[in-house]
């Protein structure tokens, strides 16, 4: 065996880990700069982000994928936020630690594991065949709720989880009771970590393709959507088709549709980060 | 003498284990018992079981009776219960809100009050009752978490007080507190003594000396010995007493 000097394995030992960190980060800075400087020049044109798309795709713009991508996020939110937070509210305050609590509660990270094809499949099982709803908008916000609830209920009862004991005690001490203490102390100080939690898990469904490929999108569609029957054009499918399906695509275009992609999962997170940070400095305790 | 609680024959356990063994004690009106005794000796559970803040804890059991006024408590609905025996913990606990939120938080939860200038006045009140309307007044719209420790636990008695109980636990209530803010506090129990029962636990023996009309000492989950302060401090009947207020264990 090679015996180094300490000082030598030392130099060698932190070469490796400033290596590790520079790989590490290289595939995101180079996504991001490569997709900005492929795709702006198509981005800032503004018809590319308010018009339809025409002759077959070639042209036009993006509307209503991007219009497709806000109207399944924000239904879906709509389901979640109140269920998930239900949910953990009742894990965090009401239940006993019992049996039946710790296999919910394992069910719950495990569902968070779950591939997001499954959830398609399952969504295309329930959704749209056994309760009729048909590939349409709400099929496919109801899939992306499933797929978001356990995310949302394990940050929300973390959240509920992090406000002390004791501001619970005096509370109750004073003769309020339990559901009281919940509205009037437990839940105004979670507020800001539940928040950030939902849009996180809003982020990350915005980018999600596999389970609206059979409940949702459309290759397609001719004009807006009128309800929430209808079916949509969401962007990250746009972005596959145009990438894979249509001959002679314009290479900038479909740098523009990732871009447009990126900015709006980009902003989201930087506004968790914004709202986490301002809640923080607000927090008395 | 009116006997405003009567403990008969309770015993504690915590997983099984025993905390507080066949305790018999009546608590008079208007008085003020202090609770003394080391560690582990179950005072805080007997207090907790009081007001039955030991209740959502799934380890906790317990037997015998308690009666508030002749009925038992643990028949009661507990928030009505919990209205008529406040509770004061060790390390003040303001509620994450301005001090005059934190006083009328209990009497809105409770639907008592209504109108704005009826909250004012039992604010003011419960304030002046703890001995803190002066050093807050000026100051009631900032938060309750930037007043020094002692003036936030004049501010828990004062949150109690809105609510109108007629027992107040105090259960170590000078533990974290300088001497100048004990003084204060000290100050407003004797105050309150006219117009509440009080139950003190402490395991300071020079404040349970200082406050109570009468004291208990408990040992090892048992009532060693019950007396009037005077008598007891003087003349301790039980040699663990004896040894406990002139600091020879403890």
């Amino acid at each position: 065996m090679i015996k180094l000097s300490p000082k030598l394995s030392q130099k060698l030992s932190y070469l490796f880990l400033f290596l590790a960190t520079i790989l590490a980060i290289i595939p995101g800075v180079l996504i991001i700069s490569i997709i900005i400087a492929k795709g702006w020049s198509v981005f800032f044109t503004l018809k590319f982000l308010t018009s339809m798309p025409t002759s077959g795709m070639l042209k036009g713009g993006i509307l209503p994928a991007i219009i497709g991508t806000f109207l399944l996020v924000i239904i879906s939110i709509f389901f979640v936020l109140p269920i998930g937070v239900g949910a953990a509210i009742y894990l965090n305050e009401y239940s006993k630690n019992n049996l039946f609590t710790k296999i919910i509660k394992l069910a719950i990270i495990n569902l968070a594991g779950v591939p997001s094809i499954v959830y398609g499949l399952f969504g295309l099982g329930i959704f749209v065949i056994y309760l009729k709803l048909g590939v349409s908008i709400i099929a496919g916000a109801l899939t992306l709720s499933m797929m978001e609830l356990p995310v949302v209920i394990t940050t929300a009862y973390g959240a509920l989880n992090s406000v002390p004991l004791s501001f619970r005690e005096a509370s109750l001490s004073l003769g309020v009771s339990r559901w009281k203490t919940i509205v009037h102390i437990v839940l105004p100080n979670a507020i800001p970590g539940i928040l950030t939690g939902a849009v996180l898990s809003t982020a990350r469904i915005a980018g999600e393709t596999a389970p609206l490929l059979f409940t949702a999108v459309a290759f397609y569609t001719p004009h807006l959507p009128h309800s929430i029957r209808d079916q949509v054009m969401i962007l990250p499918y746009h972005l596959y088709i145009t990438a894979t399906q249509i001959p002679n695509m314009e290479e900038n275009r479909i740098f523009a549709t990732a871009l447009a992609l990126l900015i709006i999962v980009l902003s989201m997170n930087f506004i968790a980060i914004i709202a986490r940070i301002y809640f923080r400095k607000n927090r008395k305790w | 003498m009116v006997d405003k609680i009567k403990v008969k024959n309770l015993s504690c356990y915590y997983n099984k284990k025993c905390v507080l063994e066949s305790l018999d004690i009546n608590i008079e009106q208007n008085k003020i018992l202090s609770i003394m005794g080391p560690a582990n000796s179950g005072k805080t559970t007997f207090l907790r079981t009081l007001n039955r803040m030991n209740d959502f804890n799934v380890n906790y059991l317990r037997k015998g009776e308690v009666y508030l006024d002749g009925y038992s408590i643990f028949c009661m609905n507990m928030e009505n219960l919990r209205k008529r025996v406040g509770m004061l913990f060790a390390m003040p606990i303001p509620l994450p809100m301005s001090i005059y939120e934190n006083i009328i938080y209990a009497p809105k939860c409770l639907n008592i009050i209504l109108s704005k200038s009826e909250q004012n006045i039992i604010v003011e009140q419960a304030l002046r009752d703890a001995s803190l309307w002066d050093e807050v007044k000026d100051r009631l719209n900032s938060s309750a978490m930037k007043i020094s420790g002692g003036q936030q636990q004049r501010l828990c008695i004062a949150r109690i007080l809105a609510v109108n109980p007629e027992i107040i636990l105090f259960d170590e209530p000078c533990s974290g507190l300088d001497p100048i803010s004990t003084a204060k506090v000290e100050e407003s129990m004797i105050e309150l003594k006219r117009k509440y029962t009080i139950v003190l636990v402490t395991n300071n023996v020079k404040q349970a000396s200082r406050v109570s009309d009468k004291t208990a000492f408990f040992l090892m989950g048992k009532l060693v010995e019950i007396n009037k302060t005077d008598e007891l401090f003087v003349s301790p009947k039980k040699k663990q007493t004896e040894d406990y207020i002139t600091g020879r264990f403890g």
